[in-house]
């Protein structure tokens, strides 16, 4: 599902008299909710310890809830624990801090710390521990506040 | 033979070698900037994975991203096509270092022919002529100046960090020299990181012969005859042929030998270009090496019937070569057009969507390309949309067929140089098969 298809979606719903509406597909939800205020800016969010900005936008334009994908700045292998043994970074619920360690993505031997650049609420994480991710695959929505 | 190869390039050259692994049973992984998501070497591919955004910086010359995408996709070995990492001994080192096999010649062979400079000295020691010149790089504009003087104006000045026109400048006397020289520096810098030049005589009117070697690393070396490239626009390649017109068999022979000599000097494998100039009087001189597969590979391939990166792959998993020189015949004429989204008067780029598109067929029609209908020309990356090259039983036939081929060929959305090569191929002088590299600047001027 691509920005495009989620404006589509929401732009339909404001068209109708529903309050709230999910769509699921190919592992990625989107919930939208009609509110009475609207937020008027999109966010282009960054997710990296490495110095690459990743493109992602906010799911929610104009909507009570501002959900931000974050995606992988690497090509590597997701880890998200710090070793085998130890506890994952962080769990769906989980609050998180802006600069927050999310998850590990290995690359060539090094294990580069993937930092949370806003603040919120972890809804979904969307791969599964030591599975390959490529550029830009989404790996965690997170709803700020 | 290795189970799966990673291609890390994109466009037409990624098809091509990803059709080389098909036929060969290997499983093909292809690399891609979010640009080229839809991408037909990504979906000719087993398996893809983006490896960044559009920025060449960022995907397609970062190391660390394709070296992960193989890893995590257990990939045996890379090829690296041409341009991007194809000569980045770098690359080649850290592929040596992962324990991944880099399709392509040693990285000794590729530092030592890299340098343009040290390519001269080396080839020059080892008694092959070389365009006269300066001996070693300069980085100096005082010294420069006094060598040039030494060998004569004209002169060019060239990088030593590479080549494609860049940090390349003519000239005619001594008072320019001084300007030349920092233009050209600052170029270099700019365009290889290495503010390193040398000098050459200036030969005039010269034709560019290059031979294709294959060797493998057992120490068999062959040539598969030469390529005339002398087409060209700003010392960018437009129309290639083989066999060229001005080549006596006697000629041939003695460059074919200078080729496997130069070749031999460096303990080459794999495919590679030892790049020749003609001068008026049949004498010819080492210019460069290329030490990768090169983009006008396929007019060999159509003289020779023999598939290069199908060979480059054999050698580069331990194989002997499957042909002696005794085996190696040029059968016929083949032509290629290098076609791109240029603007055919003034060749400035225009990217773009294609929205119509019929390709030519027909006997002897051979089309490399990765465009299709409704595809985006992007603004990030080098603007060869298509190779059109047609083989003929004679030089005669080919020009016909190429004619032919290209006045059935639509492209529409974007400019094309189609209708400039319709020009070449109608033009006296091509025709007479008496053009030189100079030949394209006069037409220009006037």
């Amino acid at each position: 599902m691509d920005i495009q298809k989620i404006d589509q979606i929401l732009n339909l719903i404001e068209k109708t008299s529903f309050v709230e509406v999910e769509v699921e597909q190919d592992g990625l939800r989107v919930r939208a909710r009609k509110g009475a205020s609207s937020s008027s800016s999109l966010n282009v969010e960054t997710n990296s310890a490495v110095d690459v900005q990743a493109m992602s936008k906010s799911v929610a334009d104009e909507k009570n809830d501002k959900r931000i994908m974050s995606r992988s700045p690497l090509v590597g292998t997701f880890y998200r624990a710090p070793s085998p043994n130890a506890s994952p970074f962080i769990e769906v619920g989980d609050l998180v801090k802006k600069g927050q360690v999310l998850c590990i993505v290995e690359a060539m031997k090094l294990m580069n710390e993937v930092e949370s650049e806003v603040e919120g609420k972890v809804v979904s994480v969307y791969v599964e521990n030591a599975q390959p991710v490529e550029y830009g695959e989404p790996l965690f929505l997170i709803e700020t506040c | 033979m290795f189970s799966k190869i990673l291609i890390a390039n994109r466009g037409e050259i990624a098809l091509r070698i990803i059709r080389a692994c098909k036929e060969l049973g290997i499983k093909t992984v292809a690399v891609y900037s979010e640009d080229d998501a839809n991408a037909l070497h990504v979906r000719f591919a087993d398996e893809a994975v983006c490896i960044g955004p559009s920025e060449t910086h960022k995907s397609y010359l970062n190391i660390p991203s394709i070296i992960s995408a193989a890893e995590i996709t257990d990939t045996e070995a890379i090829h690296p096509g041409y341009g991007f990492l194809s000569e980045n001994h770098r690359f080649v080192e850290i592929c040596e270092t992962c324990k991944i096999q880099f399709i392509g010649p040693s990285l000794e062979s590729i530092k030592q022919m890299g340098d343009k400079a040290r390519a001269r000295e080396i080839m020059g020691a080892s008694g092959i002529t070389v365009i006269p010149g300066s001996g070693t790089a300069l980085e100096n504009d005082r010294d420069a100046s006094e060598i040039a003087h030494e060998i004569g104006f004209p002169v060019i000045i060239k990088a030593a960090g590479g080549g494609g026109g860049r940090g390349m400048r003519v000239v005619h006397n001594d008072a320019s020299f001084p300007k030349a020289f920092m233009t050209a520096q600052a170029e270099a810098v700019s365009s290889f990181n290495n503010p390193k030049l040398y000098i050459e005589k200036l030969i005039e009117e010269p034709r560019h012969i290059e031979f294709q070697i294959l060797g493998d690393q057992h120490g068999n070396i062959i040539h598969l005859g030469e390529r005339d490239c002398s087409t060209q626009r700003r010392y960018q390649k437009l129309i290639e042929e083989s066999p060229s017109t001005c080549l006596t068999p006697d000629l041939r022979e003695r460059m074919g030998k200078a080729a496997i000599k130069a070749a031999k000097t460096v303990n080459y494998y794999s495919t590679g270009t030892i790049e020749f100039l003609l001068d008026k009087n049949n004498n010819f001189y080492f210019m460069e090496m290329n030490t990768r597969i090169q983009v006008e590979h396929p007019v060999t391939e159509m003289v020779t019937g023999i598939d290069l990166i199908k060979e480059q792959i054999k050698v580069a998993c331990g194989e002997g070569l499957s042909y002696s020189q005794d085996d190696i015949r040029l059968r016929g004429h083949a032509i290629e057009c290098r076609i791109n989204a240029e603007n055919p008067k003034t060749f400035i780029p225009c990217p773009g969507t294609i929205t119509s598109l019929h390709l030519p067929g027909g006997p002897g029609v051979r089309i490399d390309t990765a465009a299709y209908l409704n595809c985006k020309i992007s603004p990030y990356y080098d603007s060869l949309i298509v190779k059109l090259i047609v083989h003929g039983n004679d030089r005669q036939e080919a020009i016909r067929r190429m004619q032919r081929a290209l006045e059935e060929f639509i492209i529409e959305g974007i400019d094309t140089t189609i209708p400039f090569h319709l020009e070449m191929l109608k033009n006296e002088a091509f025709i007479d098969g008496n053009i030189n590299t100079e030949f394209l600047c006069r037409l220009d001027a006037n």
